[in-house]
């Protein structure tokens, strides 16, 4: 062969050409998520509410907990152009209180979620890996928080804590935590189970095989296929937190000094014969939050599947 | 068979006193029920509330006050409520919303199931189909809507602008307004807003479920293997596969029935239905200990009871749970 300028430079511009992009599982994943409309419907609307939560002050058309309406006697007055979405029985524009009460939810659904899955998915993957004696232990610990009735100890929690801690964001934050600390169960058990699925791979008896430490299994070989089902299980989890702070603050055991739109519907019940727009928006978005991260959560748990074929 | 029932059962007694001992103690750290009681009343002197608590036994050391308890408990007694209709006995109370609670629910959950299955069998069936997309998005949608909100519609809608249905309470208060003279049409006819209501909030998962449950079996060789020996496609559905796609189901009907009780005070304030949902938001607003710790416990062994049956039915179903 010729060995001249030319020609090498050639074969290697060729080399460059053929020499292609891995295409990852996240790439086949993202592009599957890309293609379910419903999935993205969800995630425009997580992102309105960001937008919403993040610009709250310049949106919101009056200050946080302002009553535009009190004093000039504008209470219950329906929708109109000056209040959107009319006013509250005490004077509130409730257009502005629902924008304000986005970064609640969010904060909320985040945080919550946070601390379930943390817990969630350390006793998930120590139990499942471990197994044993201390399989036992943690299984048992969390069948005592999967039958404790749930909505009840939460009540008497968050009676104890918000009559304790001060409020504002600290109560809201207190709120969150509770949520938190008894929504982990169900999620443990269900990582527990893929976690013994993947146990059973091979790739990790080859591991062992060659001497891994067992923690160092652990975290990296089972935990990363584990994290498929470890994200759908956080994206529902914040749609069931920001659920279940709206009950709570509809109940009257959320937070009282910060604005969120469960605390709308509770006020808004006992105005619902004369001023139906106080509940009907608040309740709106936080059913279109929790579709939003609904949608997000199925289009994920579709996307990542590894037992779907391109 | 029998040594899993009772392995189960000893096993819920521990789960049982940590469950009571957990609120105990938690409602205790709220706060002092006295003061709460009295603060509206700025005469009565700090000796005269030391006198309450010293008769409401809350100043003894708190394990004691926890062994008095589980003692009274023994002995059917759940002592008296602080402030709720003038100190009555607790068990007394509960007896008498017990039963609302439990007709609301229990309508609920039967209308449910009912409604459920066959949609789901159907909507799995036909998978794809516009029926299918339909059932699909609307219980997507249904899970979604929280449940006081959907209550708050539906009274918004049917109650105050049709006026088809009360808005609240479970019987009128004057005799005149019984529809067509009869009591039990009252009851009817104030149960149906929030029935429905609940039913299609317990609705949307369970279509769901029993809906991917279905299309996880018939997915499955045996379906095939039923279908190519000839049996009739209804043989094949109702007989060999729904029996199959029903194990997730029970379990989970199981346990709805369970925490079908915890989740009670939401739709019960909403709908101002007088059941103990709403008897135990207004216990624990009030530190009210007898009452709270009486729901608690009432709670706890219809949760327990459900998660035995549950099990034991999983049990019966799936013989290879059995032998864990």
């Amino acid at each position: 062969m010729k060995r001249n300028k030319a020609t090498k430079l050639g074969s290697e511009s060729q080399k460059e050409k053929t020499r292609s992009k891995g295409v990852s599982q996240w790439n086949i994943a993202w592009r599957r998520f890309k293609k379910n409309k419903a999935a993205l419907a969800g995630a425009l609307i997580i992102g309105f509410v960001i937008f919403l939560a993040a610009f709250d002050s310049l949106i919101a058309p009056y200050p946080p907990n302002d009553i535009p309406g009190f004093i000039i006697g504008e209470t219950r007055v329906p929708p109109s152009l000056k209040y959107l979405f009319g006013t509250d029985y005490v004077g509130h524009d409730v257009f502005s209180q629902v924008v304000y009460g986005a970064k609640s939810a969010l904060y909320v659904g985040f945080g919550s979620a946070a601390i379930a899955m943390s817990l969630a998915v350390l006793v998930g993957l120590v139990s499942g890996y471990y197994g044993g004696i201390i399989d036992n232990i943690l299984m048992r610990i969390t069948e005592i928080f999967l039958v404790i009735p749930f909505l009840l100890i939460l009540l008497v929690f968050l009676r104890v804590i918000t009559a304790v801690v001060p409020s504002g964001v600290g109560g809201l934050s207190m709120v969150m935590i509770m949520i938190g600390i008894f929504s982990w169960a169900p999620n443990a058990r269900i990582i527990r189970g893929e976690v013994l699925r993947v146990k059973e791979s091979e790739f990790i008896e080859a591991s062992k095989a060659l001497g891994a430490s067992k923690r160092r299994i652990i975290f990296r070989h089972v935990f990363p296929n584990v994290l498929h089902i470890i994200i759908v299980l956080t994206t529902l989890m914040i749609a069931t937190a920001i659920l279940v702070e709206a009950a709570v603050s509809f109940l009257g055991f959320g937070d009282a000094a910060s604005i969120t739109w469960g605390q709308q519907l509770q006020l808004a019940n006992e105005a619902v014969k004369e001023a139906w727009w106080e509940g009907v928006f608040p309740g709106l978005f936080i059913t279109l939050l929790v579709l939003g991260f609904n949608l997000v959560g199925n289009g994920l748990r579709d996307a990542l599947d590894p037992r779907l074929r391109e | 068979m029998i040594r899993y029932v009772v392995r189960r059962l000893l096993y819920l007694i521990p789960l049982f006193v940590g469950i009571l001992i957990i609120v105990f103690v938690a409602s205790r750290i709220a706060g002092d029920p006295v003061r709460l009681m009295t603060v509206q009343n700025p005469q009565i002197g700090e000796d005269s509330k030391q006198n309450l608590r010293e008769y409401y036994g809350l100043d003894k050391p708190l394990y004691y006050q926890f062994f008095l308890f589980m003692a009274q408990l023994f002995q059917g007694n759940l002592g008296n409520s602080y402030a709720i209709r003038g100190g009555i006995a607790v068990t007394e109370l509960i007896g008498d919303y017990a039963w609302l609670t439990f007709e609301l629910q229990l309508a609920a959950l039967f209308l449910s199931l009912l409604i459920a299955i066959p949609i789901g069998i159907i909507s799995a069936k036909k998978q794809y189909s516009k029926l299918d997309i339909s059932v699909t998005t609307t219980s997507l949608l249904g899970t979604c809507i929280p449940v006081f909100y959907m209550g708050i519609v539906a009274i918004i809608i049917f109650a105050y602008f049709l006026g088809w249905f009360p808005a609240s309470g479970a019987h009128s208060l004057l005799a005149e307004r019984y529809p067509f003279g009869s009591d039990i049409l009252d009851g009817l006819w104030h149960l149906a807003l929030p029935t429905a209501v609940l039913t299609f909030a317990s609705l949307a998962p369970t279509v769901l479920l029993v809906r991917s449950s279905m299309l996880e079996v018939l997915r499955q060789d045996y379906i095939l293997a039923a279908r190519a020996s000839g049996l009739s496609e209804r043989n094949v559905l109702y007989k060999h596969a729904l029996r199959n796609a029903l194990i997730p189901v029970v379990t989970y009907v199981g346990l709805y029935f369970g925490g079908m009780l915890a989740g009670a005070p939401v739709t019960e304030t909403v709908f101002n239905w007088p059941g103990v949902g709403r008897l135990f938001v207004e216990a624990t607003t009030k530190l009210d200990f007898p009452v709270i710790m009486g729901i608690t416990v009432f709670i706890a062994i219809m949760t327990l009871i459900a998660n035995l049956v549950t099990d034991i039915t999983y049990g019966y179903i799936d013989p290879r749970i059995r032998l864990e």
